[in-house]
């Protein structure tokens, strides 16, 4: 053993030594095309650039459907694209709920002391009437609370993994990654929306629009029922505005900081008042809406939402304010000023029209020259679809858990960090997370089906004891005790701890934590937790790929849009010979598969496959 | 690979234990050089004496959202105070009385315990004129401690950057998923980590050694890649220490609940405990969880329990290890919120808000002077300390460091430390 890495290490520095031919770039066009609006050309046009198209305005895919894009002319490939409407998406299934609702249960307390507190004043609370005597007689209650809490947070990352399913499956791929794009923009969170359905109605409504009009998707949004809970619309009321979803409407979604007073952001809240949802619709309470004028950007008048929302279009930031963002978004982190300026102008003259600035934006040179070609960081999800989509995997996997896996690496789908959405760029790296994202190919590669837990089945340790102490007989009072036998020298209760240990009497609050949680594994549907079916041998077969050197540059050609440095490529080269014994795949062909994914694997772990 | 290399025996100094639980690594598992160099920087790093103060360690933590701080520190003898909180005020019978003006938030049990062992510093009225009511603008004023939109490195990069010219690894460890603005740097690199235990490269025997000569190309005409190929290098000299750091650690003390604040703070306890080279620790109470504009009683009450309880815990660990001496720590928001309660039982964005400067070797009590509920600016608080101030104090006072040249003008320090 030790010999042979000796030989490694010998053979790595050789491979260093030796550089073998480099291979040139023919992906990024020349300095002269940054900022440039001319369109590319069918000849500048190449299975490199229409790999790049595919990555940006989607999530990649197989060689197989990047050569169909490189057979068009750029400009059918753009349209293709953009006009997503017109392709037939039929292998799409619906998403299949659980059905975790039932009578009585809308509107949803915001706390479990309002839950408990409607009760004491109407002898029921979300369908569950008190218990006329007898001990803890809330405790059906907070059984409930906790049961829709815990239920909705798994029906919610069912639809986040639907999501993530059909991205794997899209014959539109820029039906999902604008929706990803709009998701980002108008940043909303299930963690205080807490209801998967208007998770739901919101990213449909982003596939919908999301190529619209800039100026109706805003007002689709303001009148959103997931964004109008996530933004305490309903608080917002005429006499005591709550300023929150105007100062969020005009600083994250539409003109950028700089350029308005507080004091409009106070009357843009006047006009939004009485904006709010009875569960799944919109509605005006005309009785709560302010009616008296309002001065906003310097124009007066009794302003809605609505009227807002226009005057803040006709504001000269705006277009640039949102041109800035998908740039940055689609195309390039360092924005020439003058481009931007350009497109915004084309976004103004086509009254926020969104295609024909998207258009422009991804046939220009601008788009494939130096600055913008493969420097982009993908975005975890980004990366981890990506993954599978050039892999050819169509059905997501269960193991890794998509959810767990891009968390780890910084994004969950549905659950952005705060209403900014996520920074993106080189934000998403740190050197923790750079690890993380070399270990989640393993765990593609070589998932842990032996040790998986199904994160949607798991209690964690405190209800796990809880679990086993009401087990062996316990009362729920010592059974919900936590930590008190453990011996831990505690010299003060936190007050944390005092906090749970409150109203026991008449519920315990960790117990119905407990037993919602149980209630709502048994309701939700389980996640089938099969690991990628990945064939790295057919594709080789498939290839007619003959040399450990033929093997390696595939593979570099499926997964990289930015090659290696030919050390590299040597040195892959090198290890692949090693693990097979020769350099003919025709004589590894039984036994190669394993050598593959520690190839592949180590491919994805590099710098280089983080760029798109 | 995941073998335990420690076994507790508590006696032995943890700078001893990773050493020798790295070099066993290093022969027993077959993982050339890269793990031995990383020992070995880190105990270059760790030379006393370059600097003053040496020993020091600062400790910032951010609360995320806007804390209520008139509903932190409660000015219960003030009848403006009820007279704008109907519904949401805390009652003077509640409130943990620290003088006839002032009490603590009944929850901060932890905060009146430091109180009252002269360990924690009240920072009234902290701001800077022109307040901005946004959180992400705000944050930036703090994090950059400039309050103007622009600056582009944070105030404990700075910091460190005054401190040591020369890049050193591990001077600056944020726990985050994200690197918050605050520690940017001209030359270092933060070491930025959430789950310790995840801090390692997977894979099998064959393609670790491969992993190390993998990192990307330095001098690449994409400024991308050259970014990537800096960082896995530093992933690669700290993961393992740190990880090892977390796993030999262990405590009696009590954080409170299990919340991501009270993991961030033992993560940093655990990295002091095996000699870190570490000068700056920066944690959140994560997610914008203070922005409390609905409801905010009840909420904010379990906030506040989280984060005192956390934090006095972290300080009892400290003592516990015998660092207590040597760490102070910085509790701050990004605003404060306004006075008057809002028609939805909570409070909107404000300006003005209280500063938390906690240590063994803090003068404990009040400084700045209290804020008016009377004279106010569009319902908003008068500042009454540039927050400048406490940056000055934790740089010069604190750190031995010349703040003005950090903090890019002249503050006055609050002599915050005996």
């Amino acid at each position: 053993m030790r010999q042979s890495w000796h030989g490694i290490w010998m053979g790595l520095t050789l491979a260093m030594m030796c550089s073998a031919s480099t291979t040139a770039n023919t992906g990024s066009g020349p300095d002269s095309w940054i900022g440039s609006g001319v369109p590319i050309t069918k000849p500048e046009w190449s299975y490199d650039r229409a790999g790049h198209l595919l990555e940006r305005l989607g999530f990649g895919g197989t060689p197989e459907e990047i050569e169909q894009l490189a057979a068009m002319t750029p400009r059918d490939a753009v349209d293709w694209l953009v006009d997503y409407g017109q392709v037939s998406n039929r292998g799409v299934p619906e998403f299949d709920e659980s059905g975790i609702f039932d009578s009585g249960m809308e509107p949803f307390p915001r706390s479990r002391a309002e839950a408990v507190q409607r009760a004491r004043d109407m002898g029921h609370s979300m369908g569950i009437a008190v218990k006329p005597g007898g001990d803890r007689r809330y405790q059906h209650v907070v059984n409930k609370y906790f049961y829709y809490l815990r239920s909705n947070r798994l029906e919610n990352h069912r639809l986040g993994q639907y999501w993530a399913q059909r991205i794997l499956l899209t014959e539109r791929p820029f039906e999902e990654k604008i929706a990803l794009f709009w998701h980002g923009h108008f940043a909303t969170s299930d963690d205080k929306v807490r209801d998967y359905r208007k998770m739901a109605r919101q990213i449909d409504l982003f596939r919908k629009q999301g190529v619209g009009n800039f100026r109706n998707l805003v007002l689709a949004v303001a009148q959103d029922p997931a964004m109008l809970v996530f933004l305490d619309a309903g608080e917002n009321v005429k006499g005591r505005p709550n300023e929150n979803f105007s100062r969020e409407i005009l600083e994250l979604f539409t003109m950028g900081i700089g350029n308005y007073t507080e004091n409009d952001i106070r009357e843009a809240a006047r006009a939004f008042t009485g904006w709010t949802n009875d569960s799944l619709a919109f509605v005006v309470k005309t009785e709560l809406h302010d009616e008296e004028d309002k001065t906003f950007l310097g124009q007066t008048g009794n302003f809605d939402g609505a009227g807002i929302i226009d005057v803040i279009m006709a504001h000269e930031s705006t277009a640039r304010f949102i041109t800035k963002k998908l740039y940055r978004y689609f195309v390039a982190t360092d924005a020439p000023p003058k481009r931007i300026e350009q497109l915004a102008d084309l976004l103004r003259q086509n009254n926020y029209e969104l295609k024909p600035l998207l258009k422009a934006m991804f046939t220009a040179r601008d788009f494939y020259a130096p600055h913008a070609y493969s420097s982009q960081i993908k975005s975890p999800v980004q990366l981890v679809l990506s993954t599978y989509r050039k892999l050819g995997v169509t059905a997501l996997p269960g193991v890794p858990d998509f959810h767990t896996a891009t968390e780890s690496l910084g994004q969950k789908l549905l659950y952005p960090p705060n209403v900014a959405g996520w920074e993106g760029g080189r934000s998403w790296i740190t050197p923790a997370t750079l690890v993380e994202r070399g270990n989640f190919a393993k765990q593609v590669l070589f998932p842990d089906i032996g040790e998986y837990l199904s994160p949607d089945r798991v209690l964690t340790q405190i209800y796990r004891d809880v679990g086993t102490k009401l087990n062996v007989g316990l009362d729920i009072t010592s059974a919900t005790v936590v930590g008190a036998a453990s011996g831990n020298s505690m010299n003060m209760m936190s007050s944390s701890d005092m906090m749970v240990a409150i109203s026991d009497e008449e519920y315990n609050t960790r117990y119905g934590a407990y037993h919602g949680t149980i209630m709502a594994m048994k309701r939700v549907k389980p996640v089938l937790r099969v690991p990628a079916a990945i064939d790295l041998v057919g594709m080789v077969q498939r290839q007619g790929l003959a040399t450990t050197s033929d093997v390696v540059d595939h593979f570099q050609t499926r997964l990289l849009r930015l090659p290696l440095s030919s050390e590299h490529r040597d040195v892959l080269i090198g290890f692949l010979t090693r693990e097979l014994g020769t350099k003919e795949i025709g004589a590894a062909i039984s036994y190669l598969e394993e050598p593959l994914r520690m190839l592949v694997h180590l491919i994805m772990s590099t710098p280089e496959y983080q760029l798109s | 690979m995941t073998t335990h290399i420690f076994s507790r025996r508590p006696r032995l100094s943890r700078r001893e234990v990773l050493r020798q639980g790295l070099s066993g690594l290093g022969i027993s598992a077959g993982i050339p050089l890269v793990f031995g160099r990383a020992v070995q920087a880190m105990t270059k790093e760790e030379k006393p004496g370059d600097f003053a103060n040496p020993e020091r360690i600062l400790v910032v933590v951010e609360l995320d959202g806007g804390n209520d701080g008139l509903n932190t520190v409660v000015p219960y003898g003030d009848d403006a105070y009820y007279r704008q909180r109907p519904k949401i005020a805390i009652s003077a019978d509640k409130v943990r009385r620290i003088d006839d003006h002032f009490g603590f938030h009944p929850s901060l049990v932890g905060f009146e315990r430091l109180y009252k062992d002269g360990k924690f510093a009240l920072v009234h009225g902290c701001g800077y004129d022109n307040p901005i009511l946004s959180h992400f603008a705000a944050m930036g004023y703090w994090h950059t401690g400039v309050p103007i939109a622009g600056e582009k490195l944070g105030w404990v990069g700075r910091l460190a950057d005054k401190m040591s010219p020369e890049a050193r690894e591990n001077l600056i460890v944020n726990v985050a998923s994200q690197q918050s603005l605050a520690v940017r740097s001209r030359v270092h690199s933060p070491l930025v980590f959430d789950d310790p235990s995840r801090f390692l490269r997977v894979g099998r025997y064959e393609q670790t050694p491969l992993f190390s000569v993998l990192t990307g190309a330095d001098g690449s005409s994409q400024p991308a890649l050259n970014f990537l190929s800096g960082v896995a290098s530093s992933a690669l000299k700290s993961a393992a220490f740190v990880r090892d750091a977390w796993a030999a650690y262990s405590t009696p003390v009590n954080y409170g609940l299990e919340l991501p604040v009270s993991q961030d703070l033992r993560k940093v306890a655990a990295l002091i405990d095996a000699n870190m080279p570490t000068r700056f620790y920066y944690v959140q109470y994560r997610n914008n969880d203070f922005d409390t504009h609905v409801h905010q009683v009840d909420l904010h009450a379990r906030l506040l329990a989280y984060a005192s309880d956390s934090i006095h815990g972290f300080i009892e660990d400290m003592n516990r290890i015998g660092r207590g001496d040597d760490v102070a720590m910085m509790v701050f928001t990004e605003f404060g919120r306004r006075v008057a309660e809002n028609a939805s039982g909570g409070t909107d964005h404000g300006t003005a808000t209280p500063v938390y400067v906690i240590g063994n070797k803090v003068k404990g009590g009040q400084y700045g002077k209290p804020v008016s509920l009377t004279e106010l600016d569009d319902g908003n608080l008068i500042y009454t300390t540039d927050y400048r101030q406490v940056y000055a104090s934790m740089i010069g006072e604190w750190m031995g460091v010349d703040a003005s040249t950090v903090l890019k003008g002249n503050f006055k320090p609050l002599g915050l430390f005996g």
